[in-house]
């Protein structure tokens, strides 16, 4: 927009608008001018630059109180040229900054002047523009010996405003203005570095005001927070580049040691300072005063900006002083490492960013001064850490915990020098392990209990990124912050990474063992040294640190897990349940008999051993911790090592199982946690992958310790969890180990066949589901067959032709002819099947008989310990070696010469339980003989119908009126109970064994007396469900019985010349009685 | 059984194995212990067992590392590594000496010998003069032994006791080179019971000594103090010294509680011996003074056969199928 281009134009213009200023000087004739001036071009105005500052200058040097408004217009006029022209010449540069400064100043106060904080903002933004317009190389003949008095004036005017005005706005621009005069600016129109001998010159006249400018700005930088984080920000940097510009090594280095006396006058030379080392050194101790007050208040500042500041402070001084600020390396290290773990993201990638730029540069590393300031500084946090992480609270041991971390990732390998030293070791030791310290009062974790069995089916799962980083959520004596731990965790990662790792491991396992006191944290520490030394989640900032090698790892771990496994570390007290006493419930019998008539009360009782010293709840608390730590311990150590760790599973993975099947839930979910972890870091599919493949291992485990079972009170459980998760094609395995199990069984009969039975039970279990009987199969088969017909429509189902009674009527003959003797063509069956079996012709001793298949030598050699295990005093053996019987009988329905002897022997046994067990026993006898029913039904009807059925039905009959006679208080008891259980047993048992009709009648009779109204509700449910099987078997016999019990309505005859039918024993047709109820609902059924 | 009597105290409670092998489906009739063929190889046990396989087991990892099936499903009654480590020697029932190559994981029946007789008696070799090793091998005679230079298969000599001895078969062989003389040494346990030692060069039996009642059925020999032990199917085992003129002279027998001995070893060290018993027990003993310093039990069937590694490790192979190792009395 200019509109005068030529310097004649602009003249033209401007010379009655200055002249009336030279004249007049009011406000009005400045703003006058710099209006006029707005319409000049920079070049005119660059011509005509001396012409017009005259009378602005003029106005301000004329003496006299001048009105305040009337210096700011002309200070601003002036800016404004200056901001659109080059200062050419020193003089004028010279005398306008002397102008500029004085206009602030009060001569006789020798302080600021009490002026407008308008005349302060113009006159600094004066001062700075006239900073820039200077042209070329002439700012740097400025910078001269002579400018130190009017240079130092202008400073201690800037820092006075930045420390004492009220106004944000002149404290920032004062600051920038300082920047300006100190050769900071930043700005474009810097363009050009200093040589050596410029910095030198410049860095000569600054070090005069290195006192004043550093004082004043470390007030400002620790004054209040509030004063807004700008000022405190720019102060920093003002203070970092000015301290690192005149104490930068590279100039000090240079400098000689005798004064070359410039050609100054007297007064200025006695400003002037000469860096020769005693001013190094003295200034070097203050500033260390004042860098550490700075570090330690900017440090905790609440705004991020300001600490990252603080970092770049650090970074530079660190950098550029190294020498010559030594003494204050403390301090800024310090700082530094203190804001590595800092909330703001920005601070911490810096600071990261800081720390890897120093460890490229060997700062530390290579600084032998750093290296062993910082091995004092850790030394000394050593010292005081365990006093620290006593007194202090959350926020105060996160920031000195940060600072540790802080030390060990800038020391890195050099860490060895303070571990080294056994003191220094000591402390850092002693204080990791006290705020380590777990809080151990939580009675949840002794109570909780685990019921369910079977979570180890469970396919692991990868929820996290850094799987091995999972561990369960603990709670501290000292601390509750969870970031807490973490960095306790980080810090000890570090030490494993960067320490000896020999050293290390060995002064914590001495602790382990010197104290249960410290034996948790110890063992927390210790994982968390190897997860390190395997760098699972170390940022290594020294490249080429040569870390433990994967031979030295796992030689180290397997001697901590020796450690973790032994006997006295592994197996520790955590329930009040004595082991051998309270596994199960201790039934007290009141010596009853079985269906005997009266009624009994039959209690259980939770037996505990109370009578010994019991530990306390802490000290369980306590040892269930340790074991978790140690589990988890064992799932880094897997990750830690990854395949390697498939080498270790021979003595590991037989514990582990061990605690998974433990009953304090806590530590089952931790053990099987670890089981996952140990999947995921050895590459195995899920938890049965993991327990299949090393079966082998597991096995000899177990071998073993069945040899010393009272050590080993768990073996048992761990075959248990074993067998569940293996299949078929261990069975060899398997057969041998169970070889040891019936040995040890048989020398420890009394005391813990409980154990061994559940061992058993699993044992069988897996048998059956490994070796389906090709019937069950076939049967399976049909079944699923049949419920898809029985789903089809029925349509045929109630059309009976001619031929269908003519058809049955001739298999009804024919059959009646066999039943009498008059065999035909079964016989021809008969020999069939009795062809001798074909003989092995690879066998060559053909008199003895091919060996058994494994697994059913198994189950005959088990099924024996059942016979003798059947009556067993406590009722739990009782119940499951019945189970155990039950599945013996399945394996072996194929193999009839094993299964017939043996179920005979089995039998008087198997009968007791029937007639003389409590309800639960008979509940489960009847089972069994309904298994053994369906596998050899011949064999056991006569058995039955002779041994049993009489005794059954007999006591039905006699406890029947017992029962109709009783109030509700009878089904508590042990009589009700037992009618109960035979009731509900005869039905399914009658139908497998296929009885005659003699002894169907019997069956029926005893039980038609309980379809009485009388009868307690659940007595009659059960009766009913008797004759509900009864049908099944013989549909038109027990519709006979049950219409003479009672006939719904007058049977009519078919033809009037046969006689009408009466069936009801007493009372007239339909006349109600207590069986009619129960009666029509059977009869319902069978229509 | 005896009871112990006062003057022997009871030993301390016997040890667990280290670890017990798994696997084999079959008895276990030979063990031998070798380090791989690399310089760090790691130590390997092989076990023979009545099926007919051989069964190579890698110790770090206790699983097998290899199966080698060259006897038809005849039991393998002996394996011996040869010293320049990846070549193996098996010896089965279907009367054939199989020679191995294992080499970078090879497992190839390389060369194999017919062996004339049935016989339970285990073979025997001398590398003294590596490459060329002596080899004994029950001969085709019932009585007789056949010695045969290889790795060329010469026949050198049959040593056929005098038909009047009637010795019977030969049981077991151990064959050895006096450190003072080039001459190979042959000592054979005899079904009579009694141990004869035989000049190879002289083709002449040396020295005869009856030492037990029952046939020899293993025995060891310490050239050091040219002494040596046997057991046999009887209740004792015998001590005998090798006298300067090559006499062999009964030392001194030790009475076993429970009659048989499968089999006789030596450590490598000669500080302690092992026997593998028929009543499922290995005993270890003092080698020197021959004091009982364990008895083992483990197996639950006869054990077959007892070795011992370079480190000490001592494994043994049972009739229930098991290899129990066991670290005793590290050396």
């Amino acid at each position: 927009m200019a509109v005068f281009d030529t310097p004649e134009e602009a003249f033209g213009v401007l010379r009655p608008v200055c002249v009336q200023l030279t004249k007049t000087q009011t406000v009005e004739n400045v703003e006058h001018l710099q209006t006029q001036l707005q319409a000049v071009s920079d070049s005119a105005l660059q011509e005509l630059q001396q012409y017009i500052l005259f009378p602005l200058r003029f106005t301000l040097k004329t003496p006299g109180p001048k009105r305040e408004r009337l210096v700011q217009s002309v200070v601003e006029c002036l800016t404004f040229v200056l901001s659109s022209t080059c200062v050419k010449e020193l003089e004028l540069l010279r005398e306008l900054f002397s102008e500029l400064s004085a206009c602030l100043y009060s001569p006789n106060s020798q302080k600021l002047a009490a002026v407008s904080e308008e005349l302060k903002l113009a006159v600094i933004r004066g001062l700075s523009t006239l900073m820039h317009s200077a042209y070329g190389d002439i700012i740097l003949t400025f910078y001269e010996p002579s400018i130190l008095p009017r240079l130092g004036f202008a400073v201690s005017l800037l820092l006075g405003l930045a420390e004492q005005e009220k106004s944000k706005q002149i404290k920032i621009a004062a600051l920038k203005c300082l920047q300006v005069l100190l050769f900071q600016c930043d700005c474009p129109d810097h363009p050009r570095s200093l040589d050596e001998l410029e910095q030198k010159q410049l860095g000569d006249l600054f070090a005069s005001f290195l006192p004043g400018i550093s004082t004043a700005l470390t007030r400002v930088i620790t004054g209040d927070f509030k004063q807004g984080h700008s000022i405190v920000v720019s102060s920093l940097m003002i203070f970092y580049k000015t301290v690192s510009f005149i104490m930068a090594d590279e100039q000090l280095k240079r400098m000689s040691n005798v004064q070359t006396t410039p050609a100054v006058e007297n007064r200025v030379a006695e400003l002037m300072v000469h860096r020769e080392a005693d001013w190094v050194k003295n200034t070097g101790d203050k500033l260390t005063i004042l860098i550490k007050k700075i570090t330690e208040c900017v440090s905790v500042h609440p705004h991020w900006k300001v600490r990252l500041e603080l970092v770049r402070l650090v970074e530079d001084l660190l950098l550029r002083c190294s020498q010559s600020l030594v003494e204050s390396a403390g301090p800024l290290l310090k700082a530094l490492v203190g804001l590595v773990n800092d909330e703001s993201p920005e601070v911490q990638a810096q600071c990261n960013k800081v720390l890897r730029h120093f460890a490229d540069q060997k700062v530390v590393v290579g600084n032998k001064a750093f290296a062993d300031i910082l091995s004092e500084s850790l030394h000394s946090l050593a010292t005081s850490l365990p006093r620290l992480m006593n007194s202090q609270d959350d926020q105060g041991k996160f920031s000195t915990l940060s600072v540790l971390l802080g030390y060990l990732k800038l020391l890195g390998p050099k860490v060895n020098f303070v571990l080294n030293s056994a003191a220094h070791l000591q402390r850092l030791s002693k204080a990791l392990i006290q705020v380590l310290e777990l809080d151990v009062a939580d009675i949840k974790i002794v109570e909780e209990r685990r019921w369910n069995d079977d979570d180890l089916n469970a396919s692991p799962k990868t929820s996290a990124a850094q799987p091995w980083n999972q561990i369960q959520r603990r709670y501290f004596h000292f601390f509750t912050d969870e970031r807490i731990f973490l960095l306790l965790r980080q810090a000890c990662q570090l030490l494993g990474y960067y320490g000896n790792l020999y050293l290390l491991v060995d002064h914590f396992m001495e602790l382990y063992h010197e104290s249960v006191v410290y034996r948790k944290q110890a063992a927390m520490i210790l994982n968390e040294l190897i997860a390190g030394a395997a760098g699972l989640e170390v940022e290594d900032l020294h490249e080429k640190h040569i870390k433990t090698s994967p031979e030295e790892l796992r030689e180290i771990v397997t001697s901590i897990l020796e450690e973790y496994t032994s006997q006295e570390n592994w197996y520790l007290v955590t329930s009040i349940e004595a082991e051998d006493m309270g596994e199960e419930l201790m039934v007290k019998e009141s010596g009853l008999q079985a269906i005997t008539p009266g009624a009994h009360s039959y209690q259980v009782t939770s037996f505990l051993a109370f009578s010994k010293p019991s530990p306390t709840i802490c000290s369980m608390n306590s040892n269930i911790w340790q074991i978790c730590i140690q589990l988890e311990g064992i799932g880094q150590f897997a990750y830690a090592l990854g395949k390697d760790f498939r080498l270790l599973l021979m003595s590991v993975l037989y514990p582990v199982l061990e605690k998974a099947g433990d009953q304090t839930l806590l530590i089952s979910q931790v053990a099987t946690n670890t089981m996952v972890a140990i999947c995921h870091a050895c590459g195995y599919d899920s938890l049965r992958h993991l327990i299949n493949q090393n079966s082998d291992y597991l096995v000899n485990g177990i071998s073993l310790n069945l040899r010393h079972l009272a050590l080993h009170p768990h073996t048992p459980k761990v075959l248990e969890v074993m067998l569940r998760n293996s299949d078929a094609s261990l069975l060899p395995l398997v057969a041998d180990v169970v070889q040891d199990v019936l040995a040890t069984l048989d020398q420890f009969y009394d005391k813990r066949a409980a154990s061994f039975v559940s061992v058993l039970h699993a044992l069988l279990a897996a048998l059956a589901q490994w070796f389906p009987d090709p019937d069950d199969l076939r049967q399976l088969q049909e079944q699923s067959l049949e419920e898809e017909r029985s789903q089809r429509p029925v349509t045929l189902e109630n059309t009976t032709t001619a031929e269908d009674i003519e058809q049955f009527l001739l298999n009804y003959l024919k059959e009646k002819d066999v039943a009498d003797g008059n065999i035909s063509d079964f016989d021809n069956e008969e020999e069939e099947q009795s062809v001798p079996p074909e003989v092995d012709e690879n066998d060559t001793r053909p008199d003895m008989e091919p060996p058994l298949p494994v697994h059913i030598q198994i189950a005959t050699d088990v099924m024996e310990r059942c016979i003798h295990l059947m009556s067993d005093k406590s009722l739990q053996i009782r119940l499951k070696v019945l189970d155990v019987l039950d599945l013996c009988v399945v394996v072996l329905q194929s193999h009839k010469n094993q299964l017939l002897p043996l179920a005979h022997r089995a039998w008087p046994s198997l009968v007791h339980r029937l007639t003389q067990d409590t309800p639960l026993a008979v509940l489960r006898a009847f089972k069994v003989l309904g298994t053994l029913a369906g596998k050899c039904g011949d064999f056991l009807r006569r058995r039955f119908c002779k041994d049993v059925l009489p005794k059954l039905a007999g006591s039905l009959v006699t406890q029947a009126p017992i029962s109709a006679r009783a109030g509700p208080v009878y089904s508590h008891t042990l009589a009700f109970k037992l009618q109960l259980a035979v009731l509900q047993g005869l039905g399914p048992l009658c139908e497998r064994l296929d009885l005659g009709e003699g002894d169907l009648n019997k069956v029926a009779d005893a039980c038609l007396i309980y379809l009485s109204v009388k009868q307690p509700v659940k007595l009659q449910e059960a009766a009913r469900s008797v004759f509900l099987h009864l049908m099944k078997v013989d549909p038109d016999s027990t519709w006979l019985l049950l219409n003479g019990l009672y006939c719904p309505a007058q049977l009519l005859p078919p033809h009037p010349s046969l006689h009408p039918l009466r069936l009801q024993l007493s009372g007239a047709c339909g006349q109600q009685n207590p069986y009619s109820a129960n009666v029509l609902l059977l009869l319902r059924e069978l229509q | 059984s005896a009871l112990p009597s006062m003057a022997t105290p009871l030993p301390p409670p016997a040890p667990d194995p280290q670890f017990v092998l798994r696997g084999t489906q079959s008895p276990v009739h030979a063990l031998h212990f070798s380090r791989g063929a690399q310089a760090q190889g790691c130590l390997l046990l092989f076990s023979g067992s009545q099926s007919g396989l051989v069964h190579i087991w890698n110790l770090q990892t206790r699983r097998t590392a290899a199966t080698l099936d060259g006897h038809g499903g005849q039991c393998v009654t002996w394996l011996q590594m040869l010293p320049q480590g990846h070549q193996l020697l098996s010896q089965g029932r279907d009367m054939k000496l199989c020679l191995w190559d294992l080499a970078e994981g090879r497992s190839a029946v390389v060369d194999s010998i017919h062996l004339e007789s049935v016989g339970f008696c285990r073979s025997a070799i001398l590398t003294g003069g590596w490459p060329h090793w002596t080899l004994a091998v029950p001969g085709k005679g019932s009585d007789e032994v056949q010695i045969l230079e290889m790795p060329s298969k010469t026949s050198v000599c049959t040593l056929k006791p005098d038909a009047d001895a009637k010795l019977g078969m030969p049981m077991c062989l151990g064959l050895w080179q006096a450190r003072s003389s080039p001459r190979p040494l042959l000592l054979a346990g005899y079904e009579d019971g009694s141990v004869a030692l035989w000049d190879i060069s002289e083709r002449k039996m040396c020295s005869h000594v009856t030492c037990h009642e029952e046939p020899v059925m293993g025995l060891d020999f310490d050239p050091q103090q040219a002494r040596g032990i046997s057991g046999s199917a009887g209740k004792a085992l015998a001590v005998w010294n090798l006298d300067r003129q090559q006499a062999l002279k009964v030392h001194g027998t030790h009475r076993l509680t429970n009659p048989g001995v499968a089999e006789v070893t030596i450590r490598p060290d000669y500080k302690i011996l092992a026997t593998a018993g028929w009543d499922h027990r290995i005993r270890v003993f003092h080698w020197r003074t021959m004091k009982p310093l364990a008895v083992l039990a483990f197996h639950s069937a006869t054990v077959q056969c007892v070795a011992f590694a370079p480190n000490g490790l001592l494994a043994a192979g049972s009739k229930d199928q098991r290899i129990s190792v066991w670290s005793l009395y590290p050396p």
